[in-house]
């Protein structure tokens, strides 16, 4: 089970994934999910907290407070996503998300997206620092292995639960009914028209979608080629609900990252970097020669 | 940590333990959530994004609020960003309540004069929704109904109500 949960992975790979998560997680709250700003201006007859926000007895949130919020969102995110202080910078984010998103879904509707980002901002702290200079196999960490595992362990989720919740909701049926017609028909654009229009192109998507998110959970086993193509076929996915019915899961999206060996970006960033590499290189190499010796 | 034992980036028993554990627990309650839970128990809420069913000779019904204006004026409420701060899908997760208490549409009334300050208040709000009857999956008829009217007392300068 330890080789699954948390196998040796190089740190590049999760510094790829840190700098994707927290700059997203600023286009999140600011652009994508930045509801809250405007809720500030809604009375509270109709705050309609979650749990969480409950048990926190967080009260409906007024403009100050949401701006000061922001701020510190912002700040922490910018600072964790350089890599410094990824403890503290990391664990004020992933509060503050939390924080905005629970006000986000506080007035009547919860979205779905953001399961996996908020798993991701929740796990990056607990790796401290992830060099991008370690992109080699041989430097592969635990503590990195266990973050990537649980973000992509939080995709599958996302896609497979979705799944089941269209078992659980729409009935065995719901792969043969109109949920794509409803969507199409309240947020479609002129192409969407026009793709409804298209025999049994409606029923087919839902036919694929569902198999798709039934079979998400293989993706922890993909490797070389087929991880590529299994992320490829999802990213495509969104891009196309995003472009037809102008719904998107972003949030979900960038979170697909985690399954990518992206490490060797690691020996770019270190060739950008080759002033200060080189200054560093000697007491690494001196390093990386006495634990090969022993 | 298990530094200097030839494995440096191992994490220590007890560090695997308590990560083990947080794998397992959070991994138990989302598959509970989407089972049994509901939207309140977010963010291990029901991954239930257009998870419901449509019959295909069913009804698609959309939610609008109309609002007529101390300028004389009808006029749809703008929701989201760009209107009031709420959104229609919020709105209509709320929409029993609204329908048991439509003094609830004051807090529209009060939102569009903090939002919108220049423009005219409403005096009266009628939250109604547009139903589309599907034939095979498509639209085959629409019709408009009510669900909920207030009259907003001192619609220039409308106040949240005392609850």
């Amino acid at each position: 089970m330890r080789a699954f949960l948390a196998p040796a992975l190089p740190p590049a790979r999760l510094a790829v994934l840190r700098v994707c998560v927290y700059l997203f997680a600023i286009v999140h709250t600011q652009r994508i999910a930045n509801d809250p700003l405007a809720h500030a201006d809604v009375p509270a007859s109709l705050y309609t907290p979650t749990l969480l926000r409950d048990w926190a007895q967080l009260p409906a949130a007024g403009q100050t407070y949401m701006q000061v919020l922001q701020v510190v969102l912002v700040a922490s995110a910018l600072v964790a996503a350089t890599g410094r202080f990824p403890r503290l910078a990391g664990w004020v984010c992933f509060l503050a998300v939390l924080d905005w998103q629970t006000n986000n879904f506080a007035y009547g509707k919860v979205d779905h997206d953001s399961f996996a980002l908020i798993a991701a901002l929740a796990v990056l702290p607990t790796v401290g620092r992830a060099s991008w200079r370690r992109w080699r196999p041989e430097d592969g960490d635990e503590r990195v292995g266990w973050a990537l595992r649980a973000v992509q362990m939080a995709v599958v989720a996302s896609y497979f639960l979705a799944a089941l919740a269209k078992f659980r909701y729409g009935g065995p049926g719901w792969a043969n009914g109109a949920i794509f017609s409803w969507a199409f028909s309240r947020r479609g654009s002129e192409l969407a028209l026009e793709l409804a229009a298209v025999p049994y192109f409606l029923k087919i998507g839902q036919w694929v979608l569902l198999l798709a998110e039934l079979s998400s959970p293989a993706m922890l086993w993909l490797r070389g080629r087929w991880i590529w193509l299994a992320v490829g076929f999802w990213v495509s996915f969104h891009l196309v609900t995003y472009v037809v019915i102008g719904i998107h899961f972003m949030a979900l999206a960038v979170c697909l990252v985690a399954f990518l060996p992206v490490e060797r970006a690691g020996e770019l960033v270190a060739a950008v970097r080759a002033p200060r590499a080189a200054r560093a290189a000697q007491p690494a190499d001196e390093a990386g020669h006495a634990s090969a010796t022993r | 940590m298990a530094r200097g034992t030839g494995e440096p980036d191992d994490v220590t028993a007890t560090a695997w333990r308590w990560r083990a554990a947080a794998s397992l627990l959070v991994g138990l309650g989302v598959v509970l959530g989407t089972v049994v839970g509901h939207d309140r128990w977010w963010p291990l809420a029901p991954m239930a994004q257009y998870a419901f069913g449509v019959d295909p000779d069913g009804e698609i019904r959309s939610t609008y609020v109309e609002g007529d204006t101390t300028a004389g004026t009808t006029e749809r409420v703008v929701f989201g960003m760009d209107g009031i701060g709420l959104g229609r899908a919020e709105l209509e997760g709320q929409l029993d309540r609204v329908i048991a208490d439509p003094s609830l549409l004051q807090a529209i009334a009060v939102a569009h004069s903090r939002r919108m300050p220049d423009q005219p208040g409403y005096t009266e709000l009628r939250m109604k929704q547009r139903v589309s009857t599907l034939v095979d999956g498509d639209e085959a008829s629409r019709d408009d109904v009510l669900l909920a009217a207030w009259v907003v007392p001192d619609p220039e300068d409308p106040q949240v109500l005392d609850r």
